[in-house]
């Protein structure tokens, strides 16, 4: 445990001796802005890897900014019209069957979503890394045959689920291909690791990804983006209770 | 006076008989005495192990706390109210914070209670001072059951997994520095025990607590927020057990009884019958019908007596060896929630024992009254000449 | 010669009623005395077995090593052809399908927003199906407080408190929020039929029965189940049956290397409770034997008694003659058939006293508490087959020997004093 204190202070003290490296905010403010776009529609699926075999679920989301998402299952047919509203810090579920929307707080807001290695409070979480976290460039390092700048991130707020986090960055075209999430005691806790990525408009998106809780013994779970529609006309009503139902 | 030589003289005389009757009945003292003993000792060692090990001289609960409602823990935890600094300084109150958190024993995920206590705390028998260690990595106990439900051992490094009061996750990898042995599965099952210093460090929940356990007759002064809890609440789970577990053994005595009974009807049966010419003559020597009534019952009383002599011959050995060594219980037993040592020590107080010997006493006086009533309906000039009536 | 002693006995009531009666409530007591104990000691077992254990378990091998969790991602697949197999092979036993869930109860307002919520612990067991027995098992009609049992699909039982905590009653809907066996989050509605007070703290604030079913719909478990439970149709906890039940499936279906293989676990396997029934089978033996023991001497005794009784009657059949190794063995062979009579008698008498009490049982449950409970606060008998003989060994066996103890003196009497004695 120590040891993983230091670790990343001797990177931050060997990254401040590398000459022209970025500012660590200002790559981040970078960041965001490649990944958050005004409106997007993404279609996806997720293949999670359970002890008893492998399930494909796909979605689609309508997301809006950094607050507002809505998503749809699609597939499996048991899944089929389950839908769920994120608006800001509250976030509903819909499911057919029940024909009723409920609100999901504290406690089941831990669960896994779907059975992954995500729980609902990991979608909860604001997507604009520049609100969360301070960062600083530590080093430099190959990803995908890409060269990175490896970021340390630290909170700056305490409301956060992750105290700590290791990303590993494009240099040239501000994409994630590799993340870890630590806990506040330095714990490695999981990992998002990309494994092939597309462009979309002159931006870069992962297209496969896996997710792993690092804790938990299983293989992780797969994230494969479909498509991606960049400022797509979404209407206003999606992002309502109302829009569960239809 | 009189009577009671006669009876003494009687019984003598009627040697293998009065010894087999007074076997039988010695038998029902010994298994009242021994089974209520036994009952008694479980409920004063359940009790005497949950004030100990669990709930102290009682508890303070923090309003939002509800044992049985796992989602109430989030927010039950508050700073300790300051009037109580001083008891807690002195050791006459400690508290305990706790917190839902997961941890991943084999790899699987699962949730588990974490307790939060004093190390230098003297108010519970828990030993919490087995978490003072130098090393620097966080050092837990266990309970047993814990342990081997998860198969755990001392030594072993498990990672916990726990949200502070922000919300942010938290990990670490913990040392299980000692595993107890509580007869109290309500400290056991599905537990962790740490440092509350460190607990409060972890959560961000400074000089806060869940409940805090109190000292043998501590009555601090309240405080708004928290509540008090009893013994009477406490271990009313407890209680209910015991009192049903000693209903059933009444019964047990009953048929005991009723049994012993039998004998002694038997006897008082046969004695008056083939003593007829005795009670003839009885009569004509001038006793009253009450009195020759007195004088069986009191010979078939006298049963009772002799049984209880019987008794404490091989009772006294045989139940005091018990109340030495105990009585061993299995394993298993306190799934049922309540506390059950592996050996239970019986407790015979005197009023149980007085108790006991006035039952049967009394027993045996009326059974021994009930055939003698016959005598009243004798005609003394019959009996005389042992004419069947 | 045994039909002349009969006949003696019949005529002389003397000689016979006063001796029959006293073995027959000895042997009453003996009797109700063994079915008594046998009853509550042996009630736990019963408990357990209808509760949560059954008197055999099959789950899968993964399930089994966190059994107390009853993890429901480890279920069982393919329920029907092993429900099926298992009937064949052992038609002596039920053989039921479990569900235990967790999750969360939702009750809605009246424009469907959530209005009050709560954790709920769920059983999903059979209540519906034709055949199905699962409601006496548990003993649910006996806790319900409010409202009816289910009746069709989609009705749930709740406890009493939970229901209170939640504002709702028999009628109201609510939805249970929980995760499938595959981890998918589930939505379900259900209808309160009616709520229950289970008399286990923990149950009363937020168990949940529903039909297996509809958990099964629920949580993507068709044709799966957490646990299949085997109880003796006879209600018999026969260890060595079980274990050789046991034996026998886990050849046939567990397979060392795939976890979600079937194992059938004995009832004593489960949550410690092999060493528990051992400390009862003991404590019921030693009950047993000190009673029995009891018995033996005042039945003895009464034969002593007897003997005393007959002494006139004695001294003259040997003063005209009577052989005094004759008279011992007609005093035996009379005794003999004075047991026997008793202790059937006895037994019978017995075995109805333990009748009524195996049915209706005695309360011990708390009278100033609410009455109905679904934990069995009644304790009862059991008729178990030694019940139908045990009466013999004090019946029969003591009563000869106390009668063949107190002839001894036959041999002892001189011919020469016997008239002296009868004048007297």
């Amino acid at each position: 445990m120590r040891n993983q204190r230091i670790i990343p202070a001797v990177l931050i003290l060997a990254g401040i001796c590398i000459a022209q490296t970025p500012d660590g905010n200002a790559l981040l403010k970078k960041i965001d802005e490649n990944m958050i776009a005004r409106n997007k529609i993404i279609t996806s699926r997720m293949i999670i890897h359970g002890r008893r075999g492998s399930r494909t679920i796909e979605s689609r989301s309508w997301i809006q900014g950094a607050e507002k998402s809505f998503t749809e299952y699609l597939a499996p047919a048991r899944e089929k019209g389950t839908k769920m509203l994120k608006l800001e810090d509250q976030l509903w579920t819909y499911t057919p069957s029940a024909d009723r929307s409920i609100r999901i707080s504290g406690h089941m807001l831990r669960q896994s979503v779907m059975g992954s290695d995500l729980s609902y409070e990991d979608m909860m979480e604001d997507p604009k890394l520049e609100n969360l976290y301070d960062a600083a460039v530590v080093g430099e390092d190959t990803c995908l045959g890409r060269s990175c700048w490896v970021m340390e991130l630290q909170a700056k707020v305490v409301d956060v689920a992750y105290h700590s986090r290791k990303i590993w960055i494009d240099k040239t075209r501000y994409n994630v291909l590799k993340e870890e999430r630590y806990a506040k005691s330095g714990k490695l806790l999981k990992t998002t690791v990309i494994s092939e990525t597309m462009q979309v408009e002159g931006r870069w998106f992962a297209k496969r990804a896996v997710f792993k809780d690092v804790l938990n013994q299983g293989k992780g779970t797969e994230f494969i983006l479909e498509s991606l529609e960049l400022d797509a006309d979404i209407p206003d009503y999606i992002f309502s209770k109302a829009a569960l139902r239809k | 006076m009189l009577a009671f030589k006669l009876a003494v003289k009687n019984l003598a005389g009627a040697g293998l008989r009065t010894w087999l009757n007074a076997f039988v009945l010695s038998l029902a003292y010994v298994v009242i005495v021994w089974h209520s003993g036994l009952l008694e000792g479980w409920n004063r060692m359940a009790r005497h192990d949950m004030i100990e090990w669990d709930i102290g001289g009682g508890e303070i609960w923090f309003e939002k706390y509800d044992p049985y409602d796992p989602f109430s823990y989030q927010d039950a935890h508050a700073p300790v109210p300051e009037n109580w600094t001083r008891e807690v300084q002195q050791g006459r109150m400690t508290p305990v914070l706790l917190t839902t958190a997961s941890f991943y024993p084999e790899g699987r995920i699962q949730s588990v209670l974490i307790k939060g206590i004093d190390p230098a705390q003297s108010v519970l028998k828990l030993p919490a001072d087995s978490m003072r260690t130098d090393e620097e990595i966080v050092p837990v106990m266990i309970g047993k059951r814990m342990a081997d439900s998860n198969h755990l051992k001392k030594g072993d490094y498990i990672t916990i997994r726990w949200r502070d009061r922000h919300g942010t996750f938290d990990a670490a990898e913990v040392k299980i520095a000692h595993i107890f042995k509580a007869n109290v599965p309500t400290i056991d099952n599905g537990q962790i025990w740490m440092p509350i210093e460190q607990l409060r460090q972890w959560l961000k929940m400074p000089g806060e607590a869940t409940y805090l356990v109190l000292g043998q007759n501590e009555k601090p002064a309240s405080a708004e927020g928290w509540t008090y809890q009893g013994h009477d609440r406490l271990l009313a789970e407890m209680d209910k057990m015991i009192r049903q577990k000693s209903v059933g053994g009444m019964i047990l005595y009953t048929l005991m009884l009723l049994l012993a009974m039998l004998a002694i009807f038997d006897t008082q049966v046969f004695s008056i019958f083939r003593r007829q010419k005795e009670i003839g003559t009885q009569m004509a020597l001038g006793m009253t019908r009450t009195q020759v009534i007195g004088l069986f019952t009191i010979e078939g009383a006298m049963h009772g007596v002799l049984a209880a002599v019987m008794a404490a011959v091989y009772g006294i050995p045989l139940l005091s060896l018990q109340a030495v060594r105990g009585l061993k219980m299995p394993e298993g037993m306190d799934d049922y929630g309540v506390a059950v040592a592996e050996k239970i020590f019986p407790v015979y107080s005197a009023g149980l024992i007085a108790g006991t010997v006035v039952l049967v006493m009394l027993t045996t006086t009326i059974v021994s009254y009930w055939p003698s009533r016959k005598i009243a309906k004798m005609k003394p000039t019959d009996a005389i000449r042992g004419k069947l009536q | 010669m045994i039909r002349f002693l009969i006949k003696g006995l019949f005529r002389d009531r003397h000689r016979s009623l006063f001796p029959v009666i006293t073995v027959t409530v000895g042997v009453t007591i003996t009797v109700v005395l063994h079915c008594w104990i046998t009853g509550v000691m042996g009630d736990f077992i019963d408990f357990n077995a209808r509760f949560t254990t059954g008197h055999v378990k099959v789950v899968t091998r993964a399930y089994a090593e966190n059994l107390e969790q009853r993890p429901i991602d480890l279920a069982l697949l393919d329920t029907k052809a092993i429900v099926d197999s298992l009937k064949e092979q052992w038609p002596g036993y039920d053989w039921v399908q479990r569900i235990g869930f967790g999750g969360i109860l939702d009750a809605p307002d009246s424009l469907g927003e959530t209005r009050a919520q709560g954790p709920a612990m769920g059983f999903g067991i059979d209540l519906l199906s034709p055949e199905t027995d699962e409601i006496g098992r548990m003993g649910i009609r006996d806790g319900l407080a409010s409202g009816k049992l289910p009746e069709r699909p989609g009705d749930i039982l709740i406890s009493d408190q939970f229901a209170h905590h939640l504002g709702v009653g028999p009628g109201d809907r609510v939805t249970l929020l929980t995760s499938t066996m595959y981890g998918a989050m589930a939505m379900q509605n259900f209808t309160i039929a009616g709520t229950v007070n289970f008399g286990i703290e923990l149950m009363d604030r937020g168990a949940m029965i529903a039909d297996l079913s509809d958990m099964q719909a629920t949580l993507d478990m068709q044709d799966a189940a957490g646990e299949i439970l085997g109880i003796a149709k006879n209600h018999r906890y026969q260890e060595t049956v079980l274990a050789q039940m046991s034996d026998a499936f886990n050849k046939q279906w567990t397979d060392p290397e795939d976890e979600f293989s079937a194992v059938m676990l004995p009832l004593y396997e489960q949550n410690n409770l092999k060493s528990l029934i051992e400390y009862t089978s003991g404590m019921i033996g030693l009950m047993i034997f000190v009673f029995v023991l009891a018995m033996c001497v005042v039945l003895w005794n009464a034969g002593l008694i007897g003997g005393l009784r007959r002494y006139g009657e004695i001294g003259v059949r040997l003063a005209i003659g009577e052989n005094k190794g004759h008279l011992y063995r007609a005093m035996i062979l009379e005794s003999v058939a004075i047991g026997i009579c008793g202790t059937i008698a006895g037994t019978a008498i017995g075995l109805g006293l333990s009748w009524l009490l195996q049915t209706y049982g005695i309360n011990v449950g708390d009278v100033m508490k609410n009455a109905t409970m679904m934990i069995p606060d009644t304790f009862r008998a059991d008729i178990t087959p030694p019940a139908y003989f045990i009466g013999f060994i004090p019946g029969l066996f003591a009563t000869v020997v106390g009668t063949s103890l107190s002839g001894i003196g036959i041999y002892r009497r001189q011919t020469a004093s016997l008239f002296k004695e009868l004048e007297a």
